[in-house]
């Protein structure tokens, strides 16, 4: 019983025990004189257990969120955690604006759609908004660049970095002395060497590099953003064992969920897609099947609309479904409210 | 000269990965640690000429090292002519757009060898004095041949440059055909035949990757329904704005699975149109209109441009954004 851990003299505690006051609880809110009345003692006496009260309640209470479960946190803290993120953009407003402001981090985000749809073009893309200093509204931090199909080409990179600097520089003129040392940041070259990039060629290697990223990871804490491109090509060759196929993603899903939480990083996974017979016709549905389509946490697909490229989430625990157009252009991905004037659309 | 399957005795002795022929920085090199690989070391990023200074335009400089292209149009729409030129172009060094390398052509059969041999000795190459001597031809009668094929031909890409040109340019033509009378339309059979695209893919891709070669496929076209058939998916109008030739909507072959297995595919069609001819423009004739499209790829949108197959090769007329 917490009255018998007070500090208190054995006398006063049996007169405590035998009136009743069993628990701090019940000492919390009562005077000094009314206790000393009811104790029969002296009002120094009372006051003093009160303060021996009031100690003990203080000192466990700074340990309440840490000593019931360790790690555990309050979800007022989680929100407030959550409205400090700032989120990668990408490149287009609207879709921006449909996503709650960008890709998040700590959460790991399928995008997925038909070849030619730009998926790479967006993966790029990514890697370098996420490398856009935080004065500017970034995150300044880097990318790693995991390359399954080989798609991914350091020229197109650049000129997306190119037209992001070039776009940054349009939107934040000033010449202030604080912008001058970022602006001398803003090099195409200091994007490039920000985009860690590694090229797989088996899905052994595929695993082998997920497994190496938690070292990796822990050497670059300024990675902000991990990126497979594509996670499905190595899977879709004839596996005989499907269900050793769907183990093993399903054991790399959850590490890349893991990394993200850890490292408090985006991680984007790019996937195919193929049609599944569903009522009666063929419907495009994302590749690797259904228990994978339950491993990431948002999902996006990427689809023509007639001659327009269009995007729509399909799964997001913190946005409702909705679908924006984009394009893109020399610069890399962009709304279409952009200039037009400078964008050249494809 | 005829591809062998017995290894002449100065092939280099290792089996295993030639150490020197991996860069430096690549992730396979090192089984426990992968190293990134600078991007600065990939740039400029070497590219095969298509042998036309309008078309290698139309590709920024031409078809990426490291990527696997796919060619795909109606018959008689330039395909093989384009190949044979790729052939050559790769012969050249890389300061004219080449590889300064040997190529391996894989056919579904060799039986129109002679046509294929006069083709071959036809074209022009100046600066070659016997380009047959760096072309290697073999068939493959079906898609477990052709990988036992791409398996055989790692020995020649670690081949030194003092004996031979090693090998950076795999074409297979067609890859339709030698998927094609392979598998039955059943579920189990039509599962099979995609995980081989993907291994087919993935190995041109892997070779193309280690070793800095170019790997070409080309593809036969399947006529598609217009979009009154909408919602069935198999009928390809979720790709994007059609393809049209011959003033017919088509698709290249082997489906979305297959289209999801290559990084650059470019469009070959034509189209018979009414022309005038004569002095005064006065009579009407038939002339073909030949267009090369780049439906998608990782280094140029979208676009096209006019081209025309002469007796010395395919040659561009104008670029044109879309």
């Amino acid at each position: 019983m917490e009255i018998s851990n007070l500090p208190i003299s054995p006398s006063i505690r049996s007169k405590l025990l035998s009136k009743g006051y069993t628990s701090l609880s019940s000492l919390s809110s009562i005077s000094p004189s009314f206790l000393a009345q009811e104790l029969s003692v002296k009002l120094e006496e009372a006051v003093e257990v009160l303060r021996a009260v009031s100690d003990t309640t203080t000192s466990k209470s700074a340990h309440i969120p840490y000593g019931i479960i360790p790690g555990a946190v309050t979800a007022w803290d989680m929100l407030s955690e959550e409205q400090m993120q700032r989120h990668i953009s990408t490149g287009c407003e609207d879709l921006d604006a449909i996503l709650g402001g960008g890709i998040h981090c700590k959460e790991v985000t399928e995008v997925g759609g038909v070849p030619g749809i730009g998926k790479t073009q967006l993966g790029i893309q990514l890697a370098v908004n996420v490398q856009i200093p935080v004065e500017y509204g970034g995150l300044g931090g880097k990318a790693v660049y995991i390359d399954t199909e080989g798609s991914f080409m350091a020229e197109r990179a650049y000129q997306i970095a190119e037209g992001c600097i070039y776009d940054i520089l349009d939107k934040f003129p000033s010449n202030s002395r604080e912008f001058l040392s970022c602006k001398e940041r803003l090099q195409v070259n200091n994007f490039l060497a920000g985009i860690f990039y590694f090229r797989i060629c088996s899905y052994t290697e595929q695993i082998a590099v997920i497994n190496y990223l938690e070292n990796f990871l822990t050497e670059h804490g300024d990675v902000k953003l991990v990126i497979i491109d594509s996670v499905t090509f190595h899977f879709r060759q004839d596996f005989d064992d499907l269900a050793q196929r769907t183990r093993v993603l399903g054991g790399l899903s959850l590490r890349l969920m893991k990394l993200s939480k850890m490292f408090n990083l985006a991680v984007v996974l790019l996937n195919q897609v193929t049609t599944k017979f569903t009522d009666g016709s063929f419907q495009l549905t994302l590749a690797l099947g259904d228990s994978w389509s339950h491993s990431c946490t948002n999902r996006i697909i990427l689809h023509w609309n007639g001659n327009e490229r269009c995007a729509y989430i399909e799964k997001s625990p913190s946005v409702p479904s909705a679908s924006a157009p984009y394009l893109v252009t020399g610069k890399g991905i962009r709304g279409i409210n952009s200039n037009f004037k400078r964008a050249r659309i494809m | 000269m005829l591809f062998s399957t017995v290894a002449p005795a100065s092939t280099s002795t290792s089996t295993s990965r030639d150490a020197d022929s991996i860069p430096q920085h690549h992730p396979a090199r090192d089984q426990f640690a992968p190293i990134p690989i600078p991007l600065r070391s990939l740039l400029p990023h070497s590219k095969l000429s298509l042998g036309c200074p309008i078309l290698s335009r139309l590709l920024s400089g031409g078809l990426p090292v490291g990527t696997l292209t796919e060619i795909s149009g109606e018959s008689a729409t330039g395909k093989s002519q384009l190949c044979l030129q790729l052939l050559l172009s790769s012969l050249l060094p890389p300061c004219l757009g080449g590889l300064a390398a040997s190529s391996l052509l894989i056919l579904p059969s060799l039986l129109p060898f002679s046509s294929l041999l006069k083709r071959l000795s036809r074209l022009p190459s100046p600066l070659h004095p016997s380009p047959l001597d760096h072309i290697f031809v073999a068939s493959a009668h079906s898609p477990d041949h052709l990988m036992m094929l791409l398996y055989q031909a790692d020995r020649l890409f670690h081949k030194s440059p003092s004996l031979m040109p090693p090998l950076r340019l795999v074409m297979v033509d067609s890859i339709a055909a030698i998927f094609r009378s392979e598998f039955d339309n059943n579920f189990g059979d039509l599962k099979a035949r995609t995980g081989m695209f993907f291994k087919v893919a993935a190995k041109l891709k892997e070779q193309a990757s280690r070793f800095g070669a170019v790997a070409v496929v080309t593809n036969q076209v399947v006529d598609v329904m217009g979009p009154e058939m909408a919602g069935d998916v198999g009928n390809n109008h979720h790709m994007g704005p059609a393809l049209l030739s011959s003033g017919r909507m088509v698709a290249p072959a082997m489906g979305l699975s297959w289209a999801n297995c290559v990084n650059t595919r470019i469009f070959l069609s034509r189209n018979d149109e009414m022309a005038a001819v004569g002095v005064n423009g006065e009579d009407m004739a038939a002339c073909t209109r030949r267009r090369m499209e780049v439906v998608f790829a990782p280094h140029v949108p979208r676009s096209s441009c006019e081209f025309v197959i002469r007796k010395d090769g395919v040659f561009g007329l104008d670029i044109e954004r879309q």
